[in-house]
């Protein structure tokens, strides 16, 4: 059994662009679904809108594909309704941090059971590259044709204060470091959030000198930083680079949580 | 075991070359029928997946399999004892 098992392989090849990361964020996941032995009857895929939120399509499970930003506010619902399902979103940051941010940050406050993959692709790739919460400072798109100048949301640190029980950070070129942590959040009771930074290569590299995918992909491999390693350099006194991306296991713990099966 | 690269799906981002420790996936030369430069391969033997998956029963790296946003890469059984000449670079 691998990943490949999980997909609806008539639905394939996807809409996907040329060397766009959701594709590896969904194997990733897939994967550790595998690992954990899940059976496709008892695991629903919930999405919202957006190019993250089409991957439930791909997916043989159950899915449910909600409005825009609400993909939270119906799993809550999915997991309360029945909690013998596992329930794992997929969702964008556009429609988890723009849209669904009030959603997100109760969410993390109830502590509902659910795992929630955030592909950061950093811009609103399916309408047409416009500005997102996460789009980093300078970087330019069709709503911020002179640099954006809004101090980014850091969607990880945002869980961890809110409250989720299992917050990791990964780019989609730390593929087994991902699968690792989406597996650690699989097997955490309470809300997991996994936020997995993706190359868009069209929206986002093509406006930012990053056109070609090897470029992104060594971006976000250049860029990142181990929160370990932040964390001791910051200890020492030392000053941490702007740009770098921590990246990481951002907190583990264990406070009550909700829908858990008794 | 062998490795394929599944012409239908690849779209040729060419993540794959990048990835691989044994640099197996190199950047293709040539349009296939859907107009896409498909990566090659250099002696996929090397693979440790080919190799050793049977003898662990596990998938070992996969790492080209996992990156590969396309879900083009896959691993095919082969008729039994196929003679291979498989040269290991030290």
């Amino acid at each position: 059994m691998t990943f490949m098992d999980w997909y609806r392989e008539d639905r394939l090849p996807h809409i996907y662009c040329t060397g766009c990361g959701n594709g590896t964020v969904i194997n990733c996941t897939l994967e550790a679904v595998e690992q954990m032995g899940w059976a496709v009857d008892d695991t629903v895929f919930i999405s919202g809108i957006g190019c993250s939120s089409r991957a439930p399509g791909y997916i043989k499970t159950d899915s449910l594909h909600t409005t825009h930003g609400r993909a939270l506010a119906f799993a809550t619902g999915v997991k309360l309704a029945n909690p013998r399902l596992n329930v794992v979103v997929f969702t964008g940051d556009g429609d988890l941090a723009a849209i669904g941010g009030n959603h997100f940050i109760h969410a993390c406050r109830r502590n509902v059971d659910l795992t929630v993959v955030c592909m950061n692709n950093m811009i609103y790739g399916m309408t047409g590259g416009q500005g997102s919460p996460c789009t980093p400072v300078g970087a330019i798109s069709t709503t911020t044709p002179y640099g954006a100048v809004e101090p980014v949301f850091d969607l990880s640190e945002l869980a961890v204060t809110a409250g989720a029980n299992y917050v990791a950070r990964w780019t989609s070129y730390h593929v087994k470091e991902l699968t690792k942590a989406v597996k650690d959040g699989l097997e955490t009771p309470g809300f997991s959030f996994i936020e997995a930074l993706t190359q868009c290569p069209t929206a986002y590299g093509r406006r930012n000198k990053l056109r070609q995918v090897s470029d992104m992909i060594n971006y976000m491999r250049t860029n990142v930083i181990l929160i370990q390693k932040k964390q001791r350099m910051l200890e020492r006194g030392e000053a941490v680079p702007e740009e770098k991306i921590p990246v990481g296991e951002f907190v583990r713990r264990n406070r009550p949580a909700m829908g858990v099966p008794k | 075991m062998k490795l394929v690269i599944d012409e239908s799906r690849c779209k040729g981002c060419n993540l794959c070359t990048m990835v691989c420790p044994y640099h197996i996936f190199q950047e293709g030369d040539r349009l296939n029928e859907r107009g896409i430069i498909v990566p090659k391969l250099d002696r996929p033997e090397r693979c440790p997946n080919c190799r050793l998956q049977k003898l662990y029963g596990r998938r070992l790296c996969g790492a080209c399999a996992l990156i590969c946003p396309d879900q083009a890469i896959r691993w095919e059984e082969e008729k039994p004892y196929e003679k291979h000449k498989v040269v290991i670079e030290y």
